[in-house]
């Protein structure tokens, strides 16, 4: 990933206004750590942070088509590059860099501002004329990479990757919608991404596993493009371990194995002991895999509490629940010299995966709430892979979320899709089937259909209760009664919540910060339409409740008693004295 | 390296407190971006940020001896670890990490074990068995250290400023070579080499014995875990470090494991001095050389990061730290974690063009030991920072504590500059290095005179950085410059300019008594501008025509 922010018409051309807009683009510095460029025309600025993944040694930013009059500035992997290069040059045009984003300029040379259907891959990028001194702006389909638009006095547009890049000096800003362009001529958005699911009726084709099964492969092989080392976010589920086992099966043939080495590097996280380190490594085993553990304590996790929340810019509990370990592993796999994973975000939108899809009432109901889910990902799955791995100067790739990938697996009839005890088919069926290959078999049986843990529950039971123990010491009941008329957007219902709201407020105190980020009603990571499903769901409000579904037989069975271990906690991280029995870092690396 | 963090003995012990112990710990994230750790016990705090150069897998830190009642932060390469484990035989180690001696050092021998220590490091150590602490510093300051003071009676420990200035009501940089124990409340010189009494010194001069010397400070410095190179300007220094590491790569650990092709970096505006003179040296080497190029427009640009980081208004400092800082990106993005640097040399040999009229060996001793004692404020300063702000670590094997040794032991004479006998500055260095039988430079290199004080990136550099900060800074303000800044008045707009940058990040007034002031010519210290009459007048820190002693200078001038 890379970090842009782009400064448009601010009618300031100063060096102090140079100098701010510096100091801005820095606090994206961890984004692309590798180099930095800021183009000025005027009152407008691009500026970059660069994360080199393609071409390291000459594609730094911005990008320029051959006369210089159009200057781009992108974060973002477009996987297509080769072949739209291929069609450029055949209408005369020159590239001056390797990098995969150098097509864009030219892509708008040619076709004007209709060409972002054309880019497959994930992206955020910014596109100055100067010709008639007009822009542009575009985030990709899904909204895998993340971006933010915002407005000043001054008249001025903001762009930019985070929020903390605009929030100081914007009056008012929003998350810039996914799928969306933004121009300058018409000062609007305009939806360029179309695909038949957008519309959300119910498609009819019937379900055919290897047509999935292709579809899924050649999504993670474009995703080995890359310059660098890289590797497999790998937790032992079905998502990830089918990721690791497609990236594994065709790693051989690429160049990054020409380059890197033939052997595919998984990496995993969790308290030590916890069933994710289990499971992924039984995985990592079955295919070969160099396998990299890394443990953390509660401890560990709390004490980067306030650096996740400043760097995912979020107060969603189930969200930072789950960042917080892939933040913190994400700090490992870069010190390793890894600069890009592959990861397996999207699956359980896109098939239904999550333990609440067991009780849709039928098909047209199911089938619509995963277009929802789909929609909503780039404010929870996509923020949390994006913002963790970014933190570090690490990029995430999903292949679950690639463009082609989705128009098959939502063009499914959702019959096919739905939870089914009686014939054993439990959720992500057609997933699992599809890469059930007697012959050559991509993961052993008993993992392609087991059930996993949800919910950051992989990464240790006692986690979320070291949260929720930990933000009970700090939140008074006083605090919690006063909730409504001190937060009356999203009020933060537990003292968990309240305890990250308070650290998000710090750091961005903006009302149009707190509206950048969901709320409503939720049962274990539904929409607040399908808590209509079931009655007693309404009473039951936890955001990830593993126990309020009665769906997952594994997770009553281990879950004594959640009064229990919130007694436990306490102990664990009582006062500072008592810390030192947990040391600050334990965690491990095993080669 | 690494970013350390301590405090002691505050009053508040609360979750507060411990967050912002991580929000302070986490502005030296810079230095150490592989991870992270804090240690707290009761009112004490040990904060670590890890840079993993030697046995990354398992040296996170703190580290503690067996039972875990000692504690120790440090940033720093222990290069004698492995001959100090074998002293400690009766001790077991818990990590492969070079630094865990410390913890059993102190566990045998008490406080005075720091001259022990054969390497770069800071570290603060906790005994919990009697609350006592200790902190220590390395003989020359090549590794940044602070000590601050709280209003609650709490004392801090930083590797850089930033980290306990906003906390502290009173902080100076920490003294090289010393160690500060809890138990007497204050700093003690640890370092106690002959040269330090500035004594002129009467062995007589031998090549072999210096040119030795040398090479074991560089084979030393090979031990690493991680890819590494050498910063190559093409000056001696530099290009003699880059020969010394090509020619005893082969033996090393991390030959096996980063194969025998040593990389070279080098940095400069497109057609500079230094890129053509690196890339001879590279060439004739045989190194995998990596040439960067920055524009005036882009070291512009990063003046207020190099300021924040490098922690200094010095002008000389912060124009030679700009490149080296805008360098350490791109090599630390290249998968590199460590460079070898040349730094060190001028101080000890007499290296600066000013040196050349040095009135007598007396003064001529007295000015290079002067020089090294202050080291720790400028080039030590700049070769830590620049790197350490991407996460890149540099040794000096320049200032290996043995090879100062010799080197400040040698009758002073030879190091005297003799145009008549033809000895240019550093004479004794460069012979030490002619080899004819297995040259390790051509002798052209091996005697050139090189570019000095940052016109080496490019004359234009230094030209377009005035010219930058005359638009910024007015005529009326320098008129005021001594009723605003009335400690180390600026005395140009340029001084005036990066003043004001600091004074932004570091407002208060310890922070500006942190760098040091005073008259210099070409970098001399104060004492040395009364060796010429005329230098008085012209006291630009890097006064290239000032000096009347570099043709090449001279010619560009005209």
């Amino acid at each position: 990933m890379c970090g842009i922010l782009a400064v448009l018409g601010c009618s300031d051309d100063s060096q102090a206004k140079r100098v701010r807009v510096l100091e801005l683009s820095r606090r994206l510095k961890h984004r692309g750590p590798d180099w930095s460029g800021l183009y000025q025309h005027g009152d407008n600025y691009l500026a970059h942070q660069r994360l080199a993944i393609i071409d390291p040694a000459s594609g730094d930013q911005p990008l320029f088509n051959e006369d210089e009059t159009v200057v781009v500035t992108v974060n973002g992997e477009i996987y297509n590059h080769e072949e739209l290069r291929k069609s450029l040059t055949l209408t005369g045009h020159k590239f001056r860099t390797g990098s995969d984003c150098d097509v864009i300029a030219h892509l708008y040379e040619e076709h004007g501002e209709d060409f972002v259907d054309m880019l497959d891959g994930m992206f955020s990028f910014v596109l100055l004329d100067t010709r008639n001194n007009t822009y542009i702006a575009a985030r990709d389909a899904i909204g895998i990479t993340s971006l933010y638009i915002g407005w000043g006095l001054d008249g001025s547009v903001w762009i930019s990757s985070e929020l903390k890049g605009l929030n100081d000096d914007c009056e008012h800003f929003e998350v810039f919608p996914p799928g969306h362009l933004y121009s300058s001529k018409t000062g609007g958005f305009k939806r360029w991404y179309n695909p038949r699911w957008f519309a959300e009726t119910i498609p009819s084709t019937p379900y055919d596993p290897l047509v999935l099964r292709r579809a899924f492969e050649n999504a993670v092989i474009k995703r080995l493009m890359t310059d660098v080392p890289f590797g497999v976010l790998l937790s032992g589920g079905l998502d990830s371990s089918l990721v690791a086992s497609i990236t594994a099966r065709y790693l051989a043939g690429t160049k990054a194995a020409k380059q890197w080495g033939a052997q595919l590097h998984s990496f995993c996280v969790g308290l030590e002991g916890s069933p994710d380190l289990k499971a992924a490594r039984e995985v990592a085993d079955y295919l070969g895999t160099v396998h990299h553990e890394f443990h953390f304590t509660v401890q560990d996790g709390i004490d980067a509490i306030e650096d996740v929340i400043y760097h995912i810019e979020t107060y969603d509990v189930t969200t930072i629940r789950a960042s917080t370990p892939m933040f913190l592993m994400s700090r490992k796999i870069k010190s390793l010299g890894v600069k890009m994973v592959i990861s397996g975000e999207g699956s359980d939108e896109i098939f239904g995966g999550y333990l609440y899809f067991h009780k849709a009432p039928n098909k047209e109901e199911f089938h619509e709430e995963t277009c929802r889910k789909i929609k909503a990902l780039h404010q929870y799955d996509c923020l949390r892979a994006n913002k963790s791995t970014s933190a570090w100067g690490l990029e995430a790739r999903v292949p679950f979320l690639d463009k082609e990938f989705i128009n098959v697996a939502m063009s499914i009839d959702p019959e096919a899709k739905m939870i089914n005890m009686d014939e054993k088919r439990i959720e992500k069926w057609i997933l699992r089937r599809a890469f059930d290959d007697e012959e050559h078999p991509y993961l052993p049986k008993h993992i392609l259909y087991r059930q996993k843990e949800q919910f950051s529950d992989g990464v240790g039971y006692s986690w979320i209760d070291g949260l929720k123990a930990h933000a009970e010491l700090h939140v008074t009941d006083r605090m919690m009664l006063h909730a409504g008329n001190i937060f009356p957007h999203n009020t933060p219902v537990t003292k968990e919540a309240y305890y990250y709201r308070m650290i998000f407020e710090r750091f961005f105190p903006q009302n149009s910060a707190k509206l950048t980020v969901p709320g409503g009603a939720s049962i274990a990571c539904s929409t607040a339409k399908a808590i209509e499903w079931d009655a007693s769901w309404s009473n039951n409000l936890d955001p990830s409740g593993r126990a309020a579904l009665g769906v997952h037989n594994a997770a009553y069975k281990k879950n004594t008693g959640p009064v229990g271990s919130v007694k436990l906690a306490p102990n664990i991280i009582d006062n500072v004295p008592r810390m030192m029995d947990i040391s600050a870092s334990e965690l491990v690396i095993q080669g | 390296m690494c970013g350390i963090l301590a405090v002691f003995g505050c009053v508040d012990c609360s979750q507060a407190k411990r967050a912002r112990i991580l929000e302070l710990s986490s502005r030296l994230r810079h230095r150490g971006p592989d991870w992270s750790g804090l240690h707290s016990e009761e009112d004490c705090y040990l904060a670590h940020q890890r840079l993993a150069i030697v046995d990354p897998a398992s040296g996170d830190q703190p580290l503690y001896n067996e039972d875990k009642s000692i504690i120790v932060t440090v940033n720093g390469e222990i290069y004698n670890h492995k001959a100090l484990r074998e002293q400690l035989k009766s001790h077991k180690f818990n990590t492969g990490s070079d630094c865990e001696v410390i913890a059993h050092l102190y566990e045998e021998y008490g406080e005075d074990f720091v001259h022990m220590l054969d390497g770069m490091f800071s570290f603060v150590l906790l005994d919990t068995r009697n609350k006592s602490y200790i902190a220590a510093r390395d003989a020359i300051g090549i590794t940044p250290l602070y000590i601050g003071w709280g209003l609650d009676g709490s004392v801090w420990f930083a590797s850089e400023m930033k980290a306990l200035s906003d906390d502290c009501e009173q902080f100076m940089a920490f003294l090289p070579g010393h160690i500060y124990s809890s138990k007497n409340g204050g700093m003690r010189r640890w370092y106690n080499p002959p040269w330090w009494s500035e004594l002129v010194p009467s062995t007589p001069y031998d090549p072999l014995v210096l040119r030795h010397a040398f090479e074991k400070a560089v084979v030393k410095r090979l031990m690493t875990d991680v890819p590494f190179g050498v910063l190559l300007s093409g000056g001696l220094d530099s290009s003699l470090v880059a020969a010394v590491a090509s020619r005893h790569l082969i033996d090393s650990e991390a030959y096996c494991q980063w194969g025998s092709q040593l990389h070279t970096f080098c940095i400069g505006l497109k057609g500079s001095p230094d890129l053509v003179a690196a890339r001879e040296v590279a060439d004739y080497l045989g190194t995998r050389h990596h040439e960067f190029y920055f524009t005036v427009q882009e070291g512009i640009d990063a003046l207020e990061e190099v300021i924040y980081h490098i922690e200094t208004y010095d002008v000389t400092t912060i124009r030679a730290s700009t490149p080296m800082f805008l360098m350490s990106r791109k090599i630390k993005s290249l998968g590199v974690k460590m460079v070898l640097s040349g730094e060190g040399s001028d101080e000890i040999f007499g290296g600066y063009l000013y040196f050349h009229k040095a009135p007598n060996k007396e003064e001529f001793h007295e000015e290079t030991c002067r020089k090294i004692k202050a080291l720790h404020l400028y080039d030590c300063l700049r070769a830590n920072k620049s790197t350490s702000a991407w996460g890149l670590e540099a040794r000096v094997p320049f200032l290996d504590k043995e090879f100062i040794n010799v080197a400040m032991s040698i009758d002073p004479k030879w190091k005297m500059i003799d145009r008549d006998n033809g000895r240019i500055e550093k004479w004794v260095l460069r012979n030490a290095f002619d080899d004819d039988e297995k040259p390790y430079l051509p002798k052209h290199i091996l005697y050139r005179q090189k570019e000095q004080f940052s016109d080496g990136v490019g004359y234009s550099w230094i030209d377009g950085l005035r010219d930058h900060a005359n638009k910024q800074v007015t005529d009326s303000m320098l008129a005021n410059a001594n009723f605003v800044y009335p400690e180390n008045t600026p005395a140009t707009k340029e001084a005036y300019y990066y003043r004001k940058i600091f004074e932004k990040f570091f407002p208060k007034n310890a922070a500006r008594l942190t760098v040091p002031g005073g008259p210099s010519v070409a970098c001399s210290t104060a004492k040395a501008v009364e060796w010429d009459a005329s230098w008085s007048k012209n006291l630009d820190p890097s006064g290239r025509a000032a000096l009347g002693v570099h043709a090449a200078a001279y010619e560009d001038t005209k």
